[in-house]
């Protein structure tokens, strides 16, 4: 356990004295509002609340102070190298990262070589997954999420509920107010604008993150439409009115991935995307959130080079460090992958949620060696990490106080400033001893509190 | 009264008002017939359901309130607050929270009586008009109304004429039901602006009034 400051203190004497019975009340909360993360489960959709643990991550005001300096640091330099990357492409040509090395990233695409987007920002709405190093006692970066990172509707519905149930702790400790998040985003949204409303775009009521769309949408006080409510007309994005009006759109908070995007340029099997949309976007009418492309810079392998890039784009060390991480693409740190394969842990960069991670101390010999095979025939496709011991968060599962592997996703918002949401989301794993925290592998979520 | 909506969130507002409306009606019927089948006449409820186009079987009065409410034929309430539910969540933003949760509630009261096949009783049933009172009240306790209220209204007022005529309500009542359909019908072709001029009023002469409002509709949600 992370060493107990004031505020856990406090925390513990406030709630030896609270009735424990309400906390069913959080329950009956989400389902009432039916605050739902979705799951598809032997090819039948499944409606069903995220895990809620009532016992709060709380992080001190000095660590979220080094978190948020290096978030906006990290952030600012994953959004120049992307500029850099699809424009000038200095960082390859001085040497800093290989060429074939970023072409071979599956996010990578080459089509949107020489454009650039709307304020030259890409990286607008960020999600960075860090943990607490217990040996070390400092956040370690995890992940840069730079697509279409979810998960911030929970905690911000979660509060208003927590803020009615237990009030106490609210009145009593001083702990940052987190409403402001959508402006966040709003802002970002009206500064990037190229002309017109904006709207967020969903695949509609039966992906998973549903309940995200529409909440965020309402929040933000933008619309919130599936790809056929719009329509492009001379490479200019519009939303159809019920009544048959078209009204332009500004700006997309887009929540699907780049291949359904537009299916006369992407996937052509897409339903769910825009077609057309992507000239548009060429073409400067409308400005898209996350930029398109950004897979590549939150591609497991490019997250190597972070450090890297953090020195050549702003001529600073990193505030905050990456997990120890191998390349097997290189050849010395294949030697040292093969040779620790039992204490590390690799990681397929294709995957995300959790798929694709294999931890070599529960692997056995012939799987070790058969992964071996894999990695040799494709050495760009793993990374490898040394396994981060994080510090276990307190649960409160089944009347009783248990420890469990928690990580903690900081928002980072860029618009005509970068700023880290004062909170994020707690993900902890329901099962002692799991690292994966994941919500698509079944993980819970906490409120995490910031200190004034 | 301007605003922006997609005609699949118009559409399921409009929706939610009538199967709000029809649960409603739906319920306070077979409250009344119930009252008859327990010892005044005990087809009560067989010449309700006739009136919905539907052969309801029944031995007594418990009997008739499951098959009544839970039945497998198209007015079961749990199907009808499933829908209710579905539409809610497609317009969750263009309706008020509380009104939102309290949908999702009136739902979870026959979805567990369905599956669990519990009996329905007057506790549930009394819950259920709470929620949907509570439901109408947050209708009308917003300052201004936006086109997103209309379509919602209206839904329930074109319910509510469904009821009247199936039941043979007074012309009087059947009138100021259509006078308040045209009322929102001209409000929202203004806003569409579709023929808004040549706007002719709805009126109880019209051959079929159901088939007139729906062709008037479809006009104001073109997309």
């Amino acid at each position: 356990m992370e060493k107990s400051t004031e505020s856990h203190e406090k925390f513990w004497e406030i709630f030896s004295k609270q009735d424990r019975k309400k906390i069913d009340e959080f329950q009956r909360y989400m389902d009432k509002f039916a605050i739902n993360f979705n799951l598809y489960k032997d090819g039948n959709f499944i409606e069903r609340s995220l895990p809620f643990d009532v016992i709060p991550r709380i992080i001190s005001k000095e660590d979220f102070s080094k978190i948020e300096k290096g978030l906006i640091q990290r952030v600012t330099a994953l959004n120049m190298f992307l500029e850099d990357l699809y424009t000038d492409e200095k960082i390859i040509n001085d040497g800093i990262i290989p060429r074939e090395f970023v072409l071979q990233a599956k996010g990578y695409l080459e089509k949107f070589k020489g454009f650039s987007p709307s304020k030259k920002i890409r990286t607008h709405i960020n999600g960075i997954d860090l943990v607490k190093d217990s040996v070390n006692d400092e956040w370690v970066i995890l992940e840069d999420n730079l697509r279409v990172p979810s998960g911030s509707s929970y905690p911000l519905s979660i509060r208003d509920t927590y803020r009615k149930i237990y009030p106490d702790f609210f009145e009593t400790m001083k702990i940052k107010p987190i409403k402001q998040y959508p402006k966040y985003i709003a802002d970002a949204m009206n500064y990037v604008n190229c002309g017109g409303i904006n709207i967020v775009l969903s695949p509609g009521r039966f992906n998973a993150a549903y309940y995200e769309h529409s909440y965020l949408a309402d929040k933000i006080g933008a619309e919130l439409v599936r790809a056929h409510e719009l329509k492009v007309v001379d490479k200019k994005l519009y939303f159809k009115n019920y009544n048959g009006k078209l009204v332009r759109v500004g700006a997309v908070y887009r929540r699907l991935d780049d291949d359904f995007l537009d299916p006369t340029f992407f996937n052509p099997e897409s339903l769910i995307g825009v077609p057309g949309l992507v000239e548009a976007y060429l073409s400067k009418n409308v400005a898209i959130m996350n930029g398109i492309g950004n897979g590549v810079a939150d591609d497991k392998g490019i997250y190597y080079f972070v450090p890297k890039m953090i020195k050549y784009y702003l001529g600073e060390e990193p505030i905050l460090q990456n997990a120890p991480t191998y390349l097997p693409y290189f050849k010395e740190d294949m030697e040292y992958v093969f040779n620790n394969m039992e204490k590390l842990v690799i990681k397929d960069v294709a995957e995300a949620g959790g798929y694709g991670v294999l931890f070599g101390h529960t692997m056995t010999a012939t799987q070790i060696a058969d992964l071996k095979l894999i990695i040799k025939a494709d050495p760009r496709r793993f990374i490898a990490q040394e396994l981060i011991e994080f510090y276990d968060e307190k649960c409160y599962i089944d009347g009783k106080l248990q420890d469990r592997k928690a990580d903690f996703r900081a928002y980072v918002v860029m618009g005509e400033d970068v700023k880290v949401w004062e909170c994020g989301l707690t993900r902890y794993a329901l099962e002692a001893g799991n690292y994966l925290v994941n919500s698509s592998q079944g993980g819970g979520f906490k409120d995490t509190w910031i200190m004034e | 009264m301007k605003q922006l909506l997609t005609a699949n969130v118009a559409t399921h507002l409009y929706w939610l008002g009538r199967y709000l409306e029809r649960i409603e009606s739906t319920l306070i019927w077979v409250m009344k017939a119930y009252d008859f089948v327990i010892d005044v006449d005990k087809n009560a409820g067989i010449a309700l359901y006739k009136k919905f186009g539907i052969d309801l079987e029944y031995s007594d009065s418990q009997s008739f309130l499951n098959n009544a409410l839970l039945g497998e034929h198209t007015a079961n309430i749990y199907s009808l607050t499933s829908k209710a539910r579905e539409n809610a969540i497609i317009c969750r933003s263009q309706i008020d929270a509380e009104a939102f949760g309290e949908i999702m509630e009136l739902n979870s009261i026959f979805d567990k009586a369905y599956k669990n096949k519990i009996d329905i009783n007057h506790q549930c049933i009394d819950s259920a008009h709470s929620l949907i009172r509570e439901i109408w009240g947050s209708l009308s306790r917003r300052k201004s109304r936006q086109s997103s209220d209309y379509f919602f209204r209206l839904g329930k007022i074109v319910e509510e004429l469904d009821f009247y005529l199936r039941f043979g309500a007074d012309r009087d009542i059947v009138e100021i039901v259509i006078k308040n359909i045209d009322v929102i019908i001209k409000k929202l072709s203004c806003e569409s602006e579709s023929d808004a001029k040549e706007y002719q009023s709805l009126s109880m002469e019209q051959e079929n009034i159901m088939f007139e409002i729906d062709k008037r509709i479809a006009k104001i949600i073109v997309g």
